[in-house]
């Protein structure tokens, strides 16, 4: 069956971020210099090549944008400036919007104004909520606790669940890749190593383990403090130990994530000259958390809290912002489609095997 | 007779001497009646010994020279120049090839070799010691120059030639000038349309009182040769019951640019004359020149989607047209961003077979690739499929940039890209004989050193006429085949080889069979002393000596291969 050419799917691709990659003459110098290519497999001019075709089954199906980390090796050798390694960042973009049944990923992405509506409602909701308990700060604390547990069981139920359904769906039922159930279990230590080590990415730029080794730092100082906050109740507690852990796993997150803000004001990688909103609002909301989070503890500890409830409300602004947005919709998504694209291609390796 | 005879025998490098034992050349023929010198030098050509050998000429007191090196082709007039420069005649000087005919033609037999280059060198002594002196033939020359052609091409040669002060006469066939180009609307890389272009061309042609401007008129005959060409031409009438009028001019030189033919589809070739949807680039150039309003409506449809068939009628393997036509490239490209940039909300589709748009013409191609055409790219094996079901159009085809998927698109248009093919119209090349290469255009005689020269003398080509050329190719072949057709003539008197056929008109009792056998036309029957004979046109001759053996009466002398020189030469050889 001869696939069909969509030349506007080039149009979509632009709301996703695809900078000129119309102008690629197919010379495969993209190809030659990424890691991940071998003799079987092609990066990246195969996903270029199916963007300008317009052939979003082959892409829909297609786990390639999330195996590779942006080392930016074919942006930098490309002579035609057709920058393939941000086609592949808004591949991944596209994919998340493709993967998320209630489309609101796709409307976040596009639009930045539909982003700020959003932002501004979840802030809005916030400030009725705080009025209505008369700005009590023990108060606040509380229902802010038991907001963020709320809110990851639902996210992950109600979107997470099924996205990652959709996900497999799409790249393993629909690509006809039939193993036995023991190999789903055999394939998941891939999943788990690339959830918390990033291992491929350290493969990916040799040159330069000190970004992996901070954005693996990241991932564990904001999964602890995750779990620190949520299930430790941080903000309640009267540990030593567990208020330190509190204290260094923000201070961990906000100032690596000020490195990576202005990293991006920089622009001195290639993964990081083309900033899309989502971009700036992932890592900016982070830095936020982090940042709020330590300030939250310390106006506790400096007993300031009480007269200072402004600080919390936007720490649980930011929070709900976070949980609401960015984690269901936005980028914080990466996280999961990343090493569930690695866990499926172990598996499609398995069957071939 | 010489009896005083310099033989040099070369080296060359090791080309000869590996094989050759040239020593032992010299010794065999130092010896013989006539010679009074031979060396061996390891190269002739070089400047060092070209020096020796015209201090040798003197100090010996020389009246014969022999060079046993390689071809003639190579280096026959390097060492005529030597025996001039020696101040004697260039025409005694004799050539003769060892490195050819004897060391590479017998690496594996040194021995035989070395025989064969002696018994070859002492054949060079025999004609040499009849070697007669000759001087070039020297005959007036017309100064009025033809042009035959008023596309660009004959148009800028004419322009030119109008500049060197020369008489110009430019002949159209068609009743307007400016050929194909002057059909086109916006050029690539220059934004001028080729009507405007040619229109410029034209009025400063006009003005130049040196440019005879003869449209609507064709060649009919061609008599005569460099010099003095008689050129009869016959005006086309413009409507019927005109006088057709004919005239004779005489020329010098003559530039032929008449031009090429659109390569034109055979009936189904990918759906061609089967779909209204599948036109040429010539007719979607018409089209998108001749478009109105803000829509492209072609046969009442709204056009949206454009294929593009790239090299159809060139570049086919088993087809007669296998070369590229060079231009097709970038003239689609072209039109296909002209019509996106008129025309809103096209798409275009390119499907090639390997994009040349060489030299600043990329520039195009980046242009149309920003502009987000899609490039497919089809072997020939495997070529798109043209369907037509009732309105719609859909191609389908195997893209090797997408490592062979099929794919498949549908086209409101689909254009082929036609190339260049010779003029079906061979008139002109017929009556100057003008040889035609393998792509059937018309050929120059070398490629790269002689590439506007015809073997025909004081016949030159300019522009599409030699092989596909876009504009800027053709003007610059133009004017360089019109300075060349002019310094042909320019100095008023020509120089010709003296080594030409001649009739002993006693014996000659014409029978014909020395013009049937001439290659160049240059027999004539003449009455000469009462009966007809035979007769050579000195400035047409070359040497060729085809007509020489096919004599009946043996009455065909070539002059520097006489009877004499030829039969004492096989004498030295048996």
């Amino acid at each position: 069956m001869a696939s069909k050419i969509n030349p506007r799917f080039a149009e979509e691709l632009k709301q996703y971020g695809s900078v000129n990659f119309n102008a690629c003459y197919n010379c495969g110098n993209c190809t030659a210099v990424c890691s991940l290519s071998t003799p079987e497999q092609s990066f990246p001019r195969e996903m270029v090549r199916l963007s300008a075709l317009g052939l979003e089954d082959e892409l829909k199906q297609s786990l390639k944008p999330w195996e590779c980390y942006y080392c930016g090796e074919c942006t930098t050798q490309c002579p035609q400036t057709a920058n393939p390694g941000e086609l592949m960042m808004s591949l991944r973009r596209w994919l998340t919007a493709q993967y998320d049944w209630t489309g609101l990923s796709g409307l976040l992405y596009r639009s930045l104004s539909f982003t700020i509506a959003a932002l501004l409602l979840v802030a809005a909701g916030v400030l009725l909520f705080a009025r209505s308990t008369g700005f009590d700060a023990e108060r606040l604390i509380h229902v802010g606790h038991l907001f963020e547990m709320l809110a990851i069981g639902t996210v992950f139920l109600v979107i997470f669940v099924p996205n990652l359904l959709r996900m497999w769906y799409f790249t393993i039922v629909k690509q006809k890749v039939r193993v036995p159930l023991k190999s789903y279990f055999s394939a998941l230590p891939e999943l788990f190593v690339n959830m918390f080590t990033q291992k491929r990415a350290k493969d990916c730029d040799e040159d330069d383990n000190f970004r992996w080794l901070e954005h693996m730092v990241l991932v564990f100082a904001y999964l602890s403090l995750l779990f620190t906050t949520v299930f430790l109740n941080w903000f309640g507690s009267e540990h030593l130990f567990v208020i330190l852990l509190g204290y260094l796993e923000s201070l961990l997150v906000f100032v690596i994530t000020i490195h990576f803000v202005s990293g991006r004001i920089k622009r001195n990688k290639s993964l990081n000259k083309f900033s899309q909103p989502s971009d700036w609002l992932f890592v900016i909301w982070l830095l936020l958390m982090g940042l709020s989070a330590f300030l939250v503890r310390l106006f506790i500890d400096l007993q300031l809290l009480e007269n200072n409830i402004w600080m919390h409300i936007l720490h649980l602004t930011v929070l709900a912002q976070w949980a609401l947005i960015i984690v269901p919709f936005g980028k914080w998504t990466h996280f999961l489609y990343r090493s569930f694209a690695h866990y499926f291609v172990k598996i499609k390796t398995m069957q071939e095997a | 007779m010489k009896e005083r005879i310099g033989v040099y025998i070369c080296h060359c490098g090791g080309n000869i001497s590996d094989y050759v034992d040239v020593e032992k050349v010299r010794q065999a023929v130092e010896h013989e009646t006539g010679v009074a010198m031979a060396r061996t030098t390891v190269f002739a050509c070089s400047d060092a010994n070209q020096n020796d050998m015209v201090e040798d000429i003197r100090t010996h007191n020389l009246d014969g020279v022999i060079v046993a090196s390689c071809s003639p082709k190579l280096h026959l007039t390097t060492f005529r120049n030597v025996t001039e420069r020696g101040e004697l005649n260039k025409y005694t000087y004799v050539h003769t090839n060892i490195r050819e005919q004897a060391s590479w033609a017998h690496s594996d037999d040194k021995e035989g070799a070395t025989d064969k280059a002696i018994r070859l060198v002492k054949a060079a002594i025999a004609k040499s010691r009849y070697a007669e002196p000759l001087h070039p033939n020297l005959f007036e020359a017309e100064k009025t120059i033809a042009v035959i052609g008023a596309g660009i091409a004959g148009m800028k040669a004419a322009a030119s030639l109008a500049d060197k002060q020369t008489e110009v006469l430019l002949i159209e066939k068609e009743h307007r000038v400016g050929g194909h180009t002057a059909t086109w609307g916006p050029l690539a890389m220059s934004e001028e349309s080729g009507s405007a272009l040619t229109e410029r061309i034209y009025n400063d042609l006009l003005r130049r009182e040196n440019v005879t401007i003869m449209n609507g008129t064709e060649v009919i005959s061609s008599k005569g040769s460099i010099g003095n060409f008689t050129l009869k031409v016959r005006k086309r009438p413009l409507k019927e019951g005109d006088p057709v009028e004919t005239a004779e001019f005489t020329v010098g030189s003559v530039v032929v640019a008449t031009g090429f033919d659109s390569y034109q589809p055979k009936e189904g070739e990918f759906g061609f004359a089967q779909s209204d949807n599948v036109i040429t680039l010539p007719d979607f150039r018409h089209l998108i020149d001749h478009a109105e309003g803000k829509e492209l409506i072609y046969n009442g449809k709204k056009i949206r989607n454009i294929a593009y068939i790239y090299c159809v009628g060139s570049r086919q393997t088993n087809g007669e047209n296998s070369y590229c036509s060079r231009f097709c490239c970038t003239s689609a490209i072209h039109a296909s961003i002209l019509a996106k940039k008129r025309f809103g909300k096209i798409n275009n589709y390119h499907l090639n077979r390997g994009i040349r748009t060489y030299g600043k013409q990329e520039l195009l191609y980046a242009e149309s690739l920003a502009l987000g055409d899609l490039y497919l790219q089809w072997a020939e094996e495997t070529p798109p499929a043209v369907v037509t079901e009732g309105k719609k159009t859909t191609i389908t085809l195997r893209d090797i940039l997408s490592a062979n998927r099929d794919l498949e698109l549908e086209a409101d248009l689909v254009v082929l890209v036609t190339g260049m093919v010779p003029r079906a119209d061979n008139k002109v090349g017929t009556l100057f004989k003008l040889p035609k290469g393998r792509d059937r255009f018309f050929n120059e005689v070398h490629m790269k050193l002689r590439p506007v020269e015809t073997v025909i003398d004081g016949v030159t080509i300019a522009g599409s006429c030699q092989g596909p050329k876009n504009i800027s190719e053709s003007v610059n072949s133009a004017l360089s085949a019109a300075t060349k057709s002019y310094s042909l003539i320019s100095k008023g008197t020509l120089e010709t080889e003296p080594i030409v056929a001649e009739v002993n008109s006693d014996l000659c009792s014409w029978c014909g069979k020395c013009a049937e056998a001439c290659p160049f036309d240059a027999i004539l029957q003449q009455e000469v002393g009462g009966k007809m004979v035979a007769v050579v046109n000195n400035s047409v001759c070359k040497g060729c000596g085809m007509c020489a053996p096919v004599c009946p009466p043996d009455a065909i002398n070539l002059i520097n291969y006489s009877s004499e020189e030829i039969m004492s030469m096989i004498d030295a050889l048996a």
